[in-house]
């Protein structure tokens, strides 16, 4: 923030700050040409949203010493949180509450009362909403539990992608075994024998990451078989980034 | 006489910072810069959703890379609810302000660990001074400064990965933005159950890291099944497919942990388990492995492919 002194269409210049009451500053501000001077004081609210910015108007005399905000912002016991951390203390109890007597229900349920809550938050019923939308392919009822399953953003994203790899093979019915040779299918560009080789010495968890790294470098290329030199050229560009 | 005109009055004019406000804001972040320098790796554990797990996520990662002999610090960023201290049995230890940073206490295999709880009593929630203690404006402004307190003001010594516990919370909230705060962060872990209610929240909490250009590593499913102490069975907790939501973002699943009562009890009681052969603690080990792989992946397709 600035002032500049209109009659002499220049930048005021910072001066001093001072504190003419507590929780307040005054800083103070001067005019290098007409020597006009003001000074902008500020409310205990104000002051402490420029102190929480971490800075000191005017630059600092001593050098910032570690949490020095944390450790000075924080209230400490009797300033204003004693009433409540004796208010907790009185109602709050080390020794662990006695468990409650089991309900008659719980009894019956064979001593597990998980399974009882589990059971009572309906989690075992399975929703059907938003999965069985009309489709050209017969999906099994297993199949479909399974899709019923995935969070319902990604749920058409799914449907979409079997169906596709489906009509891709031909196939009218969708069960367990085509979705989970939909989601291993790779859709990307072929890949040459020696190169696809090579791939295996990247470690399992990120080779499909590298997989689709190196396929996104090959199509930039324009190639239409990922081969060892592609390969190659992304090596150069992981080197490079070390 | 005509009132000049501000905008041809600014245009002859040159800026000078008398009131040296942009040289500390410099100088702040300089610091946040050079005291992360020292640490190797850094890692964001988050969630948009609370209650999935983060803090039991972080800890039992932190003391996953600490068994396999690194050097581990843990900074607890949930600042209105810090709960780290607790879970390893260290309440009620104090940073040591020295001139040269605060030295953070040691807990079990010598991680070290940062947390707003060692500046509070017992039972003391936070609480700030002043006249607008109760401002949600300034209490944004002030906890975002004292969270870069927190980064640039812990002496952690030479520290190979660095875990913060993020607080919760999406697209509007803190936990990306104070992510994008540490300078040169190897990534994000993003922990989530397998239900609809939590991944629906987790995935928007994902977007919006992305757009800050936060690296996203991977997804821990946590709480994936429960295994009934009396009766031995192995129940689900959620319907979901986490595996279903890591495809749609194209992340990688880090690994599936599943609700462990002991296990969950030790922390509560701050007398964690760290044993690793314990059967729960073994898949953080794996998801850690999955982890460092991910952290050195430029690595690895330069020097293997």
């Amino acid at each position: 923030m600035k002032f500049v002194c209109m009659k002499c269409e220049t930048y005021m210049n910072f001066e001093k700050v001072e504190k003419p009451a507590e929780g307040s500053l005054g800083v103070f501000f001067g005019c290098p040409s007409c020597g006009a001077r003001f000074t902008m004081v500020t409310n205990p609210g104000e002051t402490q949203m420029v102190s929480s910015l971490g800075v000191q108007l005017g630059g600092r005399t001593v050098d910032a010493q570690p949490f020095e905000m944390t450790r000075g912002g924080l209230r400490a016991e009797g300033e204003g949180q004693a009433e409540m951390a004796n208010y907790l203390k009185e109602h709050y109890s080390e020794k662990p509450a006695a468990a409650p007597a089991p309900a008659e229900g719980e009894k019956k349920t064979g001593g597990c009362p998980f399974s009882a809550v589990v059971a009572q938050m309906g989690l075992g019923a399975s929703t059907t909403a938003g999965a069985s939308t009309t489709s050209e392919f017969e999906w099994t009822p297993d199949a479909l539990e399974r899709l019923e399953k995935t969070p319902s953003f990604v749920r058409p994203m799914i449907k979409g992608g079997v169906e596709a790899y489906a009509r891709k093979h031909d196939y009218k019915k969708i069960t367990l075994q085509v979705m989970d040779d939909s989601k291993n299918a790779t859709e990307g560009l072929p890949w040459a024998p020696a190169a696809e080789k090579r791939l295996e010495n990247i470690p399992d968890f990120i080779r499909p990451m590298a997989r689709r790294e190196v396929e996104r470098i090959a199509q930039e290329r324009g190639a239409a078989v990922v081969t060892e030199a592609i390969m190659d050229e992304a090596k150069i560009k992981f080197m490079n980034f070390m | 006489m005509a009132t000049p005109n501000l905008k041809d009055i600014l245009g002859k004019l040159k800026y000078s910072d008398d009131a040296k406000v942009v040289q500390q804001i410099t100088e702040q972040m300089k610091a946040v810069k050079g005291r992360m320098a020292a640490v190797r790796h850094k890692l964001v554990v988050m969630s948009g959703k609370g209650g999935v797990g983060k803090s039991m996520t972080t800890v039992n990662l932190a003391l996953a890379f600490a068994r396999q002999g690194h050097k581990v610090g843990v900074l607890d960023v949930d600042l209105n609810g810090p709960c780290v201290p607790q879970m390893l049995g260290m309440r009620g230890q104090r940073f040591i302000i020295t001139p040269d940073g605060a030295i953070p206490p040691v807990g079990p295999l010598g991680m070290k660990i940062g947390s707003m709880d060692f500046f509070l009593d017992e039972l003391s929630p936070v609480r700030w001074k002043g006249p607008m203690d109760l401002s949600p404006v300034w209490l944004g402004l002030m906890e975002m400064n004292v969270l870069r307190e927190f980064i640039a003001d812990i002496a952690w010594g030479e520290v190979d990965y660095l875990l913060a516990d993020l607080p919760p919370g999406a697209a509007a909230d803190k936990p990306p933005v104070i992510a994008g705060f540490i300078p040169d962060l190897d990534g994000a872990i993003v922990v989530t159950t397998p239900s609809a209610v939590a991944s629906d929240v987790v995935r928007k909490s994902i977007a919006y890291a992305r757009d800050l250009g936060i690296k996203v590593l991977g997804i821990v499913e946590n709480m994936s099944t429960y295994r009934c102490p009396q009766c031995g069975t192995e129940s689900e907790l959620f319907e979901g497919d986490t595996e279903a939501m890591c495809r749609a973002l194209d992340l990688p699943l880090l690994g599936r942990i599943p609700f462990d009562r002991t296990l969950a009890q030790s922390f509560d009681k701050g007398v964690p388990l760290i044993d690793g052969d314990y059967p729960t603690l073994k898949r953080y080990d794996e998801i850690v492995n999955r982890i460092k792989t991910l952290v050195d992946y430029k690595k690895i397709m330069a020097t293997q492919l």
